[in-house]
């Protein structure tokens, strides 16, 4: 039965002429997991809160909404509100209330219920979602994993009939995406709930989900099994570009068949299509490293006198003139090295050099002068005025001085910005003091695949200018593209600094899924470009397909 | 049992509102004492003596309203010596003790407060009074430690950025006041996502019920109705005493009766009622452990 049914939606935006999204008319039936992808500024954020009545956007709508065959505005409130759960991309902001055990409450509170009722529910969702033992901690000792869990939680207390997810795992690192999407798919096999996700990491949701629908400029490009949907992108490569690895040398080797989504068929798929007499690229030759640009030396670091050392014996040399990647986990010490770096932590022992001169030398500000500069994770703090214009004359630069185009943002709040404009933004404010030493705090939490392709564009225009750049990223894939070489952060120290090829051809996890697909059939292969390259040097078995 | 802290936040409170209020009205040396031991003791119970530095701070303002007193006011019929033709008198240095013993016990059961009452029990006893008024708390209590650290981080990456400097006050001034406009926005654009969240979750429904996790169970009722009862028997006993203690002009202790005898042993009781909870519980584990 269909749950959910969309006929003709036409929505635009208050003094906008083009509409934000044109006639899109589908269906979700009970139980179903779609996802919605497509580019920034396709709609896909209008259309998801359209379906939830309480945060629909104000503006001119046409068309028909249904919630199990009623018009969505005729809905009870109490039904509507509890039925239709929303999680939204900010795990910090949907807090409500400062204890974990009243944000669970929240909902149930608005609803009216009793007392024991919310008891029970509250316990339910607390032992369901492992979340027991911090039932009674105040929500600011969480992580941000822990935070995303808890408002998906403090939705399913109202027991909803259909979940919509608005990029809920966008700022979260990528085992706690895993932790969240995982949930998500034991919630919707287990209690048969609807889920209607819209997200930008869809390595891990496009094997899990039933549908896939694509959204392009407002529109519906397709709404199918992923499988299907998938074998329809060839000819749209900014779509394609945030497909799973495997659909993306599916088309990347122009095969036809069946569109494999998991690591799994793509190997499958590779191993019975192509030979692996060439079992790898002839090596690439490394480059001879200039002179150390950014050094630590032995350098322990940590929080407070009695808490343990954060960076313990941390030896590093980055080079000049290279994109040097950090890997790691959370708590693995990535950032306080960075901002060590930057002189705003001060190690207790140890040196760290910037251009061989020790940082405590460089005196004040010298070091923030056409030196170095840090891009922080949450850009956001890097803006201090109402315009974009205000922002790049606060920093005494013209907007035409980037290797990017930000004239057409200058008269926006940098706030009303999408994730992707704001980096951009921020790092042109960055990049004012004319660095030569770049450090970047995890730039790539929150892009879409595309905009992750532009960037590491420009981070390589960057480099051509003579910047060195270093980037403390979760994001392997990232890393595998744009690296001269990388290192892997664990307990305060950095193990194995190598070029990204050897580096992740070695893990046999910490390592992409291009990797994972060829580990064993090809060698140093990790990433989809490198095996079509080889597949190409390959025979062809027998002219079948997958 | 449970411990002291452990009861329901409002029979709690109402248990601190008797002994410091009573405490702070009756300037009475002997009940005083009482309430001063009656605290330090439940400290002690506690094991929260530290940090030490808390306790010179007490103590000095105990030492400081000894001798201030007699400074300023003369009153008196017993005087000591003279300091630049003022007479420094007995009464009124015995007068600045009592004040001073009010002072550090009061000092003391508000520390004990402030450490067995965290802002959920708090919040708990303000949505008896009013739930709307709970909510807005929780959520600044929630919004209070966001913002500062928002703050800390902005300012970080100002300083990385070069464009804020803190050389001198003035430099440090125009970078707070930077800092601070740009909160402003950002509390703005936070407060629209925590509203989406709000309405997303039915709030504003009509019938808003409240839910706590503390009950009201018989040791509360207990513990509600002692302390009412021996309230209620020493402010009735201080009342009816025709001779209560006064300072000025003379000391004059009050004579030994059934009364003072009755608002002394009731105020006691209610001082040492923590720590008597306190050793209970402690007794109990003890016999238990050693039965295991």
């Amino acid at each position: 039965m269909e749950i959910l049914t969309v006929e003709n939606l036409t929505f635009s935006y208050p003094g906008e002429t083009s509409p934000a999204i044109e006639d899109i008319s589908f269906s979700v039936r009970d139980g179903d997991f779609t996802v919605v992808c497509g580019a920034t500024g396709s709609g896909k954020s209008t259309l998801l809160r359209l379906l939830k009545r309480e945060i629909a956007p104000l503006g001119k709508c046409c068309g028909r909404i249904c919630y199990r065959g009623t018009a969505l505005d005729a809905l009870p409130e109490h039904t509507s509100a509890q039925k239709i759960g929303f999680v939204m991309q900010n795990p910090e902001q949907q807090i409500v209330t400062d204890k974990v055990w009243h944000e669970l409450a929240f909902g149930p509170e608005n609803l009216g219920w009793p007392q024991e009722t919310i008891a029970r529910k509250t316990a339910e969702m607390a032992s369901y979602f492992g979340i027991e033992h911090w039932y009674e901690k105040r929500v600011s000792e969480l992580s941000g994993g822990q935070k995303q869990l808890l408002n998906l939680a403090a939705v399913m207390v109202t027991d909803p009939d259909i979940l919509i997810l608005d990029e809920p795992c966008a700022q979260l690192d990528p085992i706690a995406a895993s932790d969240f999407i995982a949930t998500l798919k034991k919630l919707n096999r287990d209690f048969s709930l609807t889920i209607l996700i819209v997200e930008h990491r869809l390595e891990e949701l496009i094997p899990i989900c039933d549908r896939l629908l694509v959204l392009d400029a407002g529109k519906v490009l397709t709404c199918d099994t992923p499988q299907a949907a998938a074998a329809r992108l060839a000819d749209r490569p900014e779509l394609l570009c945030a497909m799973p690895t495997a659909t993306r040398l599916f088309h990347a080797l122009k095969l036809t068949g069946t569109c494999p989504l998991t690591v799994r068929d793509g190997r499958r798929m590779i191993e019975s299509a192509f030979d692996h007499t060439v079992r790898a690229l002839p090596p690439v030759p490394s480059c001879e490293h200039g002179r150390a640009a950014l050094s630590f030396e032995g350098v322990f670091f940590r929080y407070g006198r009695e808490l343990p050392d954060v960076l313990r014996d941390l030896d590093l040399t980055i080079f000049e003139n290279e994109i040097f990647c950090i890997l790691g986990g959370n708590g693995s010490g990535k950032t306080t090295a960075l901002s060590a770096a930057a002189g705003l932590r001060k190690p207790h022992t140890g040196t760290i050099r910037v251009f061989g001169k020790k940082l405590k030398d460089y005196k004040n500000g010298a070091l923030y002068r056409e030196c170095l500069a840090v891009l922080p994770q949450d850009v956001q703090t890097t803006f201090l005025k109402n315009t974009v214009a205000e922002e790049l004359a606060d920093a005494n630069i013209g907007a035409s001085d980037f290797p990017f185009d930000l004239t057409h943002l200058l008269s926006k709040h940098p706030y009303d910005l999408s994730g992707g404009e704001q980096q951009l933004v921020a790092l042109a404010k960055v990049l004012a003091t004319k660095p030569k030493l770049l450090l970047l705090d995890e730039p790539t939490k929150g892009l879409d695949a595309q905009k992750k392709a532009a960037f590491i564009q420009i981070l390589r225009r960057l480099k051509d200018r003579g910047v060195t750049i270093v980037v403390v990223t979760h994001d392997v894939e990232f890393t595998a593209a744009c690296a001269d070489r990388c290192a892997l952060f664990f307990r305060g120290q950095a193990i194995a600094a190598d070029e990204p090829t050897a580096f992740f051809a070695d893990n046999r996890f910490y390592t992409t899924a291009a990797s994972r697909m060829t580990k064993g059939y090809f060698d140093r292969t990790v990433t989809v470009e490198q095996i079509a390259a080889l597949c190409a040097l390959n025979a062809r078995k027998g002219g079948t397909t997958c | 049992m449970r411990a002291f802290s452990e009861y329901n936040p409002a029979a709690v409170a109402v248990y601190f509102l008797a002994v410091i209020g009573t405490a702070m009205f009756c300037l009475d040396p002997i009940l005083l004492f009482l309430s001063l031991l009656g605290s330090v003791f439940y400290q002690i119970a506690r094991k929260n003596a530290r940090p030490l530095k808390t306790h010179a701070y007490f103590l000095l303002l105990f030492l400081l309203s000894v001798l201030v007193n007699p400074i300023f006011s003369h009153n008196g019929v017993t005087v000591l010596f003279v300091v630049n033709d003022s007479p420094i008198t007995l009464e009124a240095t015995v007068y600045g003790a009592v004040a001073g013993l009010m002072i550090l016990a009061v000092l003391y059961w508000f520390r004990a407060f402030t450490q067995i009452f965290t802002s959920d029990k708090l919040l708990y006893l303000f949505s008896r009074l009013s739930p709307k008024l709970a909510l807005v708390l929780s959520m600044g209590l929630r919004y209070v430690p966001l913002f500062g650290e928002q703050a800390r981080r902005i300012r970080e990456t100002q300083t990385a950025l070069g464009l804020y400097k803190d050389g001198n006050v003035v430099d440090r001034f125009r970078g707070g006041v930077r800092v601070f406009s740009v909160m402003v926005t950002w509390s703005l654009e936070n407060g629209i996502i925590t509203a989406d969240s709000m309405t997303a979750r039915g709030y504003g429904l009509e019938r808003r019920t409240h839910f706590s996790i503390f009950r009201f169970r018989r040791g509360d009722w207990l513990l509600l109705g002692t302390t009412l009862a021996l309230t209620a028997v020493c402010l009735s006993a201080l009342a009816l005493n025709p001779t209560p203690f006064t300072c000025y002009p003379a000391i004059l202790w009050p004579p030994f009766s059934p009364l003072t005898a009755a608002a002394y042993g009731s105020y006691g009781l209610l001082a040492f009622l923590p720590t008597i909870l306190e050793a209970k519980e402690a007794l109990k584990w003890r016999s238990l452990l050693s039965k295991i």
